[in-house]
């Protein structure tokens, strides 16, 4: 299976237009995002997708950031795919929405233009988690499959169950599985991401760390500095104090609440200043760290909710975009940073404009539960649009799925039975 | 420092669920006329606090959001109360959030829905027998009539039992709230910020309430929040209060029990779908119907039962209260601490009329979102709660076009009941605000002092 990837596509739009996209793209996605005119049913690798429109701001000294048209993409890897995918299959989609943008080529350019143009107005995500890394869509939904006709199959046996051991229900199972030929791949391990990809990684895993050490030092000496600097400007910040408009939190509303998942889209100005510009810079290389080589296996930090998420700075680092597609609802997501992983929070937000006050970084912050709840429904941007491959799957499920799919194969002990039996 | 909480200025009905009191009457009404605000305050020296009670009738007066702007609550003012609330239950995105959708639609409500008149609040009156009720609630409806206000309903409950309708124990887990008498004998207790607004809740904060400049209540009624520059604290001493008509189907519910138990009969399964025995013993502590164990609080599933072998992790007690067995680190003081965040105290009384049971359902919470919302949303209505599949709450979950799937835990392999169907509908609901005593006094003189200051509700005919 492929590693997945973090698509970010981003392009100013047409002056004026911005609110006529909003709500075709409202429409659309209301309509469901696996039909016409995107058909990201048929596209393959697709985990999640969204196109939301980012309205106009202005920074810190007044100037205009102007409204923008972003598309994102949680997909499996290569990203050329994925993007020749956007103009052959959902094309018609692709070119009807980026038509609002300056400079879109359209539908008389060829291909060539446009796929050129799409990765001209793609940025990187500075970190991107992913829930389990190298999980592919199909290997998800397929496993999905699985259990269900598992489930149905031992509903037929349950009579004559009782007086079976665990070694030997499993046993059926796996003749079950084995007998059927939409399942027999079951028996066979996933595939694992490219071993070239693999190698990079650890090099990254490794090499890092070694290229800091002989920084150790330097950094000893700096970082009481920089701490101490940084308590000074948490005293001067000024936490924002406003509610949500109600209008504002109707729209957001709306449009959650429909999937299993939710997605959350954010975005806000990095406090002003060069150690605020600094420390977010530390703190997003710590999350890239920490999300590609320790928390890529279902639980990010405690909260174990999360499918995707991403950290992108943009416009010249005035502002950080924070997306994630997440199970539940806003509420229990918010409930659970500010329970399980308020310090993680706190590291990044508490360098955005506003954020409920914080010391020495991680601590406060997002433990002002009603002033961080406000502070995330001021910043969140509507998703107008979302699509997800797997609608009804919490990422609980889908790590359920594929334990149900690893236990078909190999030997087990008659306890290692039972356990398998009981996620079922 | 924690502060004291005024019990003299806390409804009642915080504190207590009037076992005392059996008959009951909830009525609804319509504020119609300016009038309103005199007839309400003639009812306050009625409404028993949170102190010690021993009377034979008790009222309590609970306004909605529309309520609270018919006598003139001017809008910057309502903005300070709950989103939720201001909202309303019945807000489509909201009736998708709580599975108010198909069969339980707010158009089909027999009151609280888009089609049904305007529901402006509540009294509950509370006596010691149906005589005592009936005088009293005659006089109550002429009173309100007279008044300036439409009496919508009177839903009457049956006789205080603690069965509900399906046969079983119900109202044996409550919160206790720090600061009332039960707190000094509870294991375990919340902030009263939890359920009372005005003090710290779980987090040590005070929850976000309507405060008004000094100068909107002369009068000085209201009580000062000196944290926030003297400003008068409407929301001290009050709650949310959420009502919900539960129509519970009896007779499907024992018909399904019967058609699906299998071997292990039908009382086994019900109790399982229940997560208690109808004494109320819990299952995870007795496999049989344990009448001693009836009042029973005191258990976690994790170390006991944390596969669900004896109570299945879908049965409704474990769903709504999942106590120790949930994430993070479940069987930890930890997960207790969170759980502690979404309780729910409720204060529900079963009915019976013209043919149709249920529950008049109620509860009062200090934050809608984290606690009644939240229990609703994400562990009763969950699908995939605690990581089961397809399966919503087995007695009160909503259900797709297939009903929904419970699952036994057990060994060898699990056991599936499939296509669930519904046994409760919901029939009404809305979202009130039981205020704080003086507050109550300070919302019913609006429309007098609104009146004559030339307010935006200019009909005050005094």
């Amino acid at each position: 299976m492929p590693h997945q990837i973090a698509v970010t596509i981003r392009a100013p739009i047409d002056e004026g237009r911005a609110d006529e996209l909003r709500k075709r793209l409202v429409e659309v996605g209301r309509a469901g995002m696996a039909g016409a005119p995107f058909r990201f049913d048929r596209l393959p690798g697709v985990h999640f997708a969204r196109f939301f429109v980012l309205p106009e701001q202005q920074d810190l000294t007044g100037a205009v950031i102007p409204a923008g048209l972003v598309y994102l993409g949680e997909v499996d890897a290569p990203l050329g795919r994925h993007l020749a995918n956007l103009l052959d299959v959902a094309g018609e989609g692709v070119d009807e929405v980026f038509g609002y943008c300056t400079g879109y080529p359209g539908t008389g350019a060829s291909r060539t233009t446009r796929l050129r143009w799409l990765r001209a107005h793609s940025m990187p995500a500075d970190a991107f988690y992913v829930n389990t890394i190298g999980r592919g869509q199909a290997q998800i939904r397929a496993e999905a499959t699985l259990r269900a006709a598992i489930e149905e199959f031992l509903d037929g046996q349950h009579e004559d169950l009782s007086d079976r051991t665990p070694l030997q229900i499993r046993q059926e199972i796996r003749a079950y599985v084995n007998d059927t030929p939409e399942l027999a791949w079951a028996l066979h391990p996933p595939p694992r991401p490219a071993l070239s990809w693999r190698a990079k990684e650890a090099l990254h895993r490794f090499g890092v760390p070694a290229l800091l050490l002989p920084a150790l030092p330097a950094l000893i000496v700096a970082a009481p500095v920089w701490a101490v600097l940084l308590r000074l400007h948490e005293l001067r910040d000024e936490p924002d104090t406003e509610r949500p408009a109600p209008e504002q939190l109707q729209e957001l509303a709306e449009l959650e609440d429909l999937a299993a998942q939710n997605p959350f889209t954010a975005v806000g100005l990095v406090k002003p200043g060069p150690l605020r510009g600094l420390t977010i810079r530390l703190v997003l290389s710590a999350i890239d760290y920490a999300v590609r080589h320790h928390y890529g296996h279902a639980d990010l930090a405690g909260v174990k909710t999360i499918h995707f998420a991403r950290w992108v700075s943009m416009d010249d680092r005035r502002r950080v975009l924070f997306a994630s597609d997440y199970d539940g609802s806003l509420e229990s997501y918010m409930d659970d940073f500010i329970d399980k992983v308020a310090w993680g929070l706190n590291a990044v937000f508490g360098n955005g404009v506003g954020y409920p006050r914080t010391r020495w970084l991680l601590f406060g912050g997002a433990r002002d539960e009603q002033a961080f709840k406000y502070y995330l429904r001021r910043h969140q941007i509507p998703t107008a649009a979302w699509y997800s491959a797997y609608e009804s799957l919490t990422a609980r499920n889908i790590e359920r799925n594929a334990l149900i799919r690893a236990g078909l194969n190999g030997e087990m002990s008659p306890a290692e039975a039972e356990r398998w039996l009981r996620m079922l | 420092m924690q502060p004291e909480l005024e019990l003299e200025d806390v409804q009642g009905l915080v504190a207590r669920g009037y076992r005392t009191l059996p008959a009951g009457c909830f009525t609804l009404f319509g504020v119609e006329d300016p009038a309103a605000g005199d007839t309400l305050e003639g009812l306050i020296p009625r409404i028993p606090n949170a102190g010690p009670f021993t009377g034979d009738v008790a009222l309590h007066l609970a306004l909605t959001a529309s309520g609270l702007r018919r006598l003139g609550l001017p809008a910057p003012i309502m903005e300070g109360f709950a989103a939720e609330f201001t909202e309303g239950m019945t807000a489509p995105h909201r009736s998708r959030f709580l599975g108010d959708t198909g069969d339980t639609d707010p158009r089909s409500w027999l009151w609280g829905g888009p089609a049904s008149p305007r529901c402006d609040g509540m009294v509950l009156l509370y006596a010691r027998d149906a005589t005592l009720l009936n005088a009293q609630q005659d006089l109550l409806c002429q009173a309100l009539r007279a008044g300036g206000l439409t009496v919508l309903a009177e839903l009457r409950t049956l006789p205080f039992t603690d069965t509900e309708p399906f046969g079983f124990r119900d109202g044996i887990s409550q919160p206790v709230i720090e600061g009332l008498s039960k707190a000094a004998a509870a294991a375990r207790t919340v902030p009263a910020g939890e359920f009372v607004l005005g003090y710290p809740n779980a987090y040590g904060l005070l929850t976000d309430r309507p405060l008004l400049p000094s100068s909107a209540d002369p009068d000085r009624l209201l009580p000062r929040d000196h944290r926030r520059d003297g400003l008068a604290d409407l929301g001290r001493g009050g709650s949310y209060l959420v009502l919900r008509q539960l129509e519970q189907d009896v007779a499907a519910f024992h018909r399904y029990v019967k058609d699906a138990a299998g071997p292990a009969g039908p009382d086994l399964l019900a109790a399982r779908l229940i997560g208690r025995w109808p004494s109320g013993a819990p299952l995870v502590k007795t496999p049989d119907d344990d009448p001693r164990l009836r009042d029973d609080n005191e258990f976690g599933y994790h170390r006991a039962d944390p596969y669900g072998l004896a109570c299945p992790i879908g049965a409704h007690i474990r769903r709504a209260n999942p106590r120790d067995s949930l994430d993070p680190d479940p069987g930890t003081a930890k997960s207790l601490e969170i759980n502690d965040r979404h309780r729910l105290l409720r204060r529900g009384r079963p009915y019976d009329t013209d043919g149709a049971t249920g529950l008049y359902f109620l509860c009062l919470s200090g934050n809608l979102a984290r606690q009644y919302e939240f229990v609703q949303h994400t562990w009763v209505n969950d699908p995939a709660f605690n990581g089961l599949s397809d399966a919503t709450d087995p007695l009160v979950g909503p259900r797709g076009p297939g009903g929904t799937t419970f699952t036994v835990q057990a060994r060898p392999a699990r056991e599936r009941h499939l296509g669930l169907p519904a046994f409760v509908r919901v029939r009404g609901g809305a979202y009130f605000f039981l205020p704080g005593i003086r507050a109550l006094r300070y919302l019913a003189r609006l429309p007098r002092t609104r009146g004559a200051s030339g307010g935006h509700r200019t009909r005050a005919r005094r």
